[in-house]
């Protein structure tokens, strides 16, 4: 059973294509949602209404992993300040589908849109 | 005894290196905003231990660069997602190191990077106990080839320059 060189790259580039692109469809055509609940170690510590917000405004979590500034708008949630190592939280950027969740891995903060009805998981 | 010294000698030099490409890499912001994906430049190292020394060599050369990486560069809970990925990832790389020559080092980069990744999500995944986080599964599959077969390459380049000088 030897694979060619060839044989080995074209199965890699396109698995990684596939996954790429299906990673973004659920992105950005995931679910929309109206509430996005914030939690720390896996326990819900806020649910935020995504809806009816007349001015975007901040969250700040602190707990004993570290900080982060949860910012709410409209339709979307982002991450804007954090004081964890790598901030790839910050530069998730804005959020506002069920796709992905936000998450803040050394902070142990995931934040997830849910739709209004939706409860299955949190 | 000149042949132990020279291995120890080269443990060293190994560790350290990789200790500077992770620190070094942990400044640079990471261009893809999805947790977990990153270049993994130490990884080139690792894969050089891998093949110029034994398995045995080549694990304790990660093991202390993911300790002291924790120290110059991360946190105790970045510790848990590294050590994670790392020893994954090490259990590939004893598996396939033999198995597949060195001219295809590329390959067995990419599974190690593969191992790495799903290491780091099942433990963000317990960590957090969100198994919606299963959703980045195939973003981190995807980093984790192109990533991989990088960090491959590049080793292989490396390993063939250190054997024209003969270490």
């Amino acid at each position: 059973m030897k694979i060619s060189t060839k044989k080995w790259i074209i199965l890699f580039a396109a698995a990684a294509g596939i996954c790429a692109a299906v990673f973004l469809l659920v992105r950005f055509l995931g679910p929309k949602g109206t509430v996005a609940v914030i939690s720390v170690d896996g326990e819900v510590i806020r649910r935020v209404a995504l809806t009816g917000v007349d001015r975007p405004y901040d969250i700040e979590i602190r707990t004993e992993y570290g900080h982060n500034t949860v910012h709410v708008e409209e339709g979307a949630v982002s991450v804007t300040a954090a004081d964890c190592p790598d901030r790839i939280c910050v530069h998730q950027g804005r959020v506002t589908t069920a796709g992905i969740p936000i998450v803040c891995m050394p902070h142990r903060l995931v934040i997830q849109i849910e739709g209004d009805a939706v409860d299955a998981w949190s | 005894m000149t042949h132990g010294v020279k291995r120890l000698a080269l443990m060293a030099l190994l560790t350290a290196a990789s200790l500077i490409l992770f620190v070094v890499e942990a400044q640079i912001p990471s261009p893809v905003p999805v947790p977990g994906v990153k270049l993994g430049l130490a990884n080139i190292i690792t894969l050089v231990a891998m093949v110029l020394l034994s398995r045995r060599e080549a694990g304790l050369v990660l093991l202390v660069r993911i300790l002291l990486g924790a120290v110059f560069a991360g946190s105790p809970s970045t510790l848990l997602y590294s050590a994670a990925g790392g020893i994954l990832a090490y259990a590939v790389m004893c598996l396939l190191v033999k198995r597949i020559p060195e001219n295809r080092l590329w390959l067995t980069s990419i599974f190690a990077a593969l191992a790495h990744n799903a290491g780091q999500l099942i433990i963000c995944i317990l960590v957090t106990q969100t198994s919606q986080l299963i959703v980045y599964a195939p973003a981190l599959a995807a980093s984790g080839i192109l990533t991989g077969a990088f960090t491959g390459v590049a080793a292989a380049a490396l390993v063939k320059a250190l054997h024209k000088i003969n270490l």
